[in-house]
């Protein structure tokens, strides 16, 4: 007995999308507004992102002048014996930044990026900073350090790092802050 | 009460393939990780990039370079540059950067690199001609992984364009010990099928059908499996081969997404060979599944004909009528889902739960609202062009919503501005009237005098000048007295004895501390010049910062006026291609839901006419 219409009807749909692609036919007015679309739309981004770019440096000029202009950036190397969760900024005495990490940024940190942590403004002259770390050291133990710095503040900018290394001898981490060469 | 959304690990698993473009600039900037960070800005928009924030990171590469505070890394920048473009989908931007950077770029790896990704994304987005060019542009060998990857998006290439005779050349030539391999042994098989070389085409897809499942791929392996089952089965099928197609659709998973396929295809196997009661255990199983499903609903059919067939017609005709029953409900649901699309509800319903946030670019459909219009969009949120556009709408909006939050933030600078022009009007005076008091010349002057002093009190060897002011005070007074008229009379001798010997002694002391005393004056005097010209520059530093501030404020003041218009242009634009791409994507939910409904007619039409059929038979019978 011949095979039903439905019964053939899905079997040619199957045998047509087979593939691991991604095919429509007989929709040609959709993709060429499809590319159309994408064209558009392209070019809409890049003009929104260069008018984000020009308000970005806008607000740090206006913001941050760059003789006054002091960062904290914060770096990790390895970072195996340290799980990071927070670290508290104070410069001269002053609570300036208390700030929570996401799982998705220690990663940021781990693969080698380096998180601004702090944009403010300090007048010319010595000034310390301090730095609380807090998060989970080694055998998975609350952990708090702090690390300080004393420098002086010159007319431009000043970018002052916080680095978490590994000391492997002493399977501890390391806190430390420097002055950005 | 509505139902809230509900997660689909269907809809994640279709959602998750196509979300692979991202992975291009994870892999272009994998040559980052290691590296050091010589600025730290660049550091920066790298922790932007790790953090998938592509927006972000894309605006502070281009700010930093334009402010010279990457220098250390443009090289790389650049290539960063376009890996960001491709995975916030500008690809024809990135496509020109590549081809900018690649043409002066003297490292064939890195150039290799960009066009693989560049290739890539082209193929995802359906440009199959530019992303051939792509492919082919690559003029050497790349890393194992990507080698891999690479023959198989060519050959994705030339299926797309029809050129299955170039696929099957491309492919038989390979034989790389990867995932990869695996997909391109699918896609060989079953461009095999197609030209009609099935016995080719089913050695290949046999071979992916069992192949052994790795720990580190173990669904996708699961999933390519079943697929290439399902393929096989039925390519078995349409030849009439329904011995091999039965065993190899009973390797298909029960519970994966292609099991509805796999259990219509093993009933029709046993259908086929005139086996109906066993045809309808699987399609019995089948018929009690999620009714949007195409092989489910064919089920729905597929049950009454087996039972037709067994001359048990009370009860196809009763299966018929159910089966006309859910059609027919379906259908009613399709209607009110395709007006509900003309109207923008589901696009609206579809985005209830998102925060139209810049840093969430990597944003996925993981889960549909659960009502009825939604349950529709499972097969068409499959559809590639539907999702881009879904996300792209989405990145309109948070754009939009961006540039709204810009707005505001320019009205407060704008009260800054203001603020910081009131101070100074009302400092200025001040400070100005300050600092007419301060004379360098004088303070000059008189140093300059000090420093003539310690000279020659240097130069004479004047011990006096360079003492302490109570020695100088003791000095004078001893000196003094020999000018006393009775300075010199015997009775004064004892006198003039004991002022000898103080006179001496002083003396003995500043004689021995003259040299330290020198050392000492000359650096007092070298700190005081030193801190006199310090004080010099600070003025001049403070009048031409005092004098620069009003130059300074409308200079910002001008960028902000000249930023204002530009946002509201932008703002207007994105709310135009906001709409544009509702629109679009609305006909492409209707094209798919009218697809869907015009399936159900035919289901419908076919039942109708087999109830009757089948209600002739019986009526033929009774008389």
């Amino acid at each position: 007995m011949k095979k039903p219409l439905f019964g053939r009807r899905l079997l040619l749909a199957l045998l047509m999308s087979l593939y691991v692609t991604i095919v429509s036919a007989g929709q040609a007015d959709l993709v060429k507004d499809t590319a159309t679309l994408d064209q558009d739309t392209q070019l809409l981004k890049k003009a929104v992102l260069d008018l984000n770019k020009d308000l970005f440096l806008l607000e740090e000029e206006l913001l941050y002048p760059s003789n006054t202009q002091v960062a904290v950036f914060v770096s990790m190397d390895v970072g195996e014996y340290f799980a990071l969760d927070s670290i508290q900024l104070t410069m001269d005495g002053k609570d300036v930044s208390n700030y929570l990490y996401t799982p998705r940024e220690v990663e940021a940190l781990h693969r080698g990026g380096v998180q601004q942590l702090f944009l403010g403004n300090l007048k010319t002259g010595d000034h310390e900073l301090v730095a609380i770390f807090t998060g989970k050291g080694p055998h998975d133990r609350d952990y708090k350090r702090g690390a300080t710095l004393k420098f002086s503040k010159n007319i431009g900018s000043k970018y002052v790092e916080l680095q978490i290394t590994d000391r492997e001898v002493q399977l501890q981490p390391e806190f430390a802050v420097r002055e950005w060469e | 009460m509505l139902p809230g959304p509900r997660a689909n690990p269907f809809l994640a698993r279709i959602v998750a393939g196509f979300f692979v473009a991202t992975a291009p600039l994870l892999a272009i900037a994998a040559a980052a990780d290691g590296m050091t960070v010589k600025d730290p800005h660049y550091g920066e928009v790298l922790f932007q990039f790790y953090k998938q924030d592509y927006f972000t990171a894309l605006t502070h590469l281009e700010a930093y370079r334009q402010k010279d505070r990457i220098n250390h890394h443009l090289p790389e920048a650049g290539l960063l540059e376009g890996g960001l473009l491709l995975s916030w989908g500008q690809h024809e931007e990135a496509g020109k950067l590549f081809e900018t950077l690649l043409a002066n770029s003297s490292e064939p790896a890195v150039r290799n690199r960009a066009w693989f990704y560049l290739g890539k994304v082209r193929l995802q987005r359906g440009y199959i001609d530019a992303a051939e060019k792509a492919l082919t542009s690559i003029d050497g060998p790349l890393p194992d992984d990507l080698e891999a990857e690479r023959y198989n998006l060519l050959a994705r290439v030339y299926m797309e364009q029809g050129r299955f005779s170039d696929a099957v050349q491309l492919l038989s030539g390979w034989d790389a010990p990867t995932l990869w391999a695996v997909y391109a042994r699918y896609n060989l098989g079953v461009a095999f099928v197609r030209m009609g070389e099935l016995e080719a085409g089913a050695a290949l897809l046999d071979k992916v059908g069992t192949t052994p499942i790795l720990p580190e791929a173990r669904e996708e392996l699961l999933s390519l499996r079943d697929r290439a089952n399902v393929a096989l089965g039925f390519a078995y099928l349409q030849a009439d081969m329904q011995g091999e197609s039965k065993p190899v659709l009973q390797r298909v998973r029960l519970t994966g997404p292609f099991s509805n396929k796999a259990l219509l295809g093993v009933g029709w196997a046993d259908s086929n060979n005139n086996d109906f009661r066993r045809a309808l255990v699987p399609w019995l199983e089948l018929s009690e599944r999620e009714q949007l499903d195409s092989a489910v609903q064919e089920s729905l059919l597929a049950v009454p004909y087996a039972f037709s067939r067994l001359n048990a017609d009370p009860q196809a005709a009763q299966f018929y009528a159910q089966a006309l029953q859910i059609f027919d409900a379906e259908i009613q649901r399709l209607d009110s889902a395709i007006a509900d699309a003309g109207n923008g509800h589901l696009l609206n319903t579809l985005l209830t739960d998102d925060d139209p946030n810049v840093a969430g670019w990597t944003w996925q459909l993981t889960s549909l609202p659960d009502d009825d219009g939604s349950r529709f969009l499972y097969f068409t949120i499959a559809d590639q062009r539907f999702h881009e556009g879904l996300r792209s709408y989405r990145d309109l909006i948070a754009l939009n919503a961006h540039l709204a939050n810009w707005k505001e933030k320019l009205n407060t600078f704008d009260d800054m501005l203001a603020t910081r022009v009131q101070a100074y009007d009302e400092r200025q005076p001040l400070i100005d009237k300050r600092l007419a008091d301060v004379d360098f010349d004088a303070m000059h002057t008189r140093y300059a005098a000090l420093a003539e002093q310690s000279r020659v009190a240097r130069q004479e060897h004047d011990v006096v000048s360079l003492a302490p002011a109570e020695e100088q005070a003791q000095w004078q007074r001893l000196v003094a007295m020999e000018q006393n008229p009775a300075w010199n009379l015997p009775a004064s001798r004892a006198l003039r004895e004991k002022q000898r010997v103080l006179k001496g002694l002083l003396q003995w002391n500043m004689e021995r501390e003259f040299r330290v005393r020198a050392w000492r004056q000359d650096r007092n005097l070298a700190q005081l010049e030193s801190q006199i010209e310090i004080a010099r520059q600070q003025l001049s530093g403070l009048d031409a910062a005092t004098a620069s501030i009003p130059a300074t404020v409308n200079t910002l003041s001008a960028r902000i006026a000249s930023l204002e218009p530009r946002i509201d242009m932008l703002q207007g634009q994105l709310r135009v291609a906001m709409d544009v791409h509702a629109n679009y994507l609305q006909r492409l939910v209707e094209t798919e839901l009218r697809g869907q409904k015009e399936r159900l007619l035919a289901y419908r039409a076919q039942a109708r006419f087999a109830l009757a059929s089948v209600f002739d038979r019986m009526s033929a019978r009774n008389q």
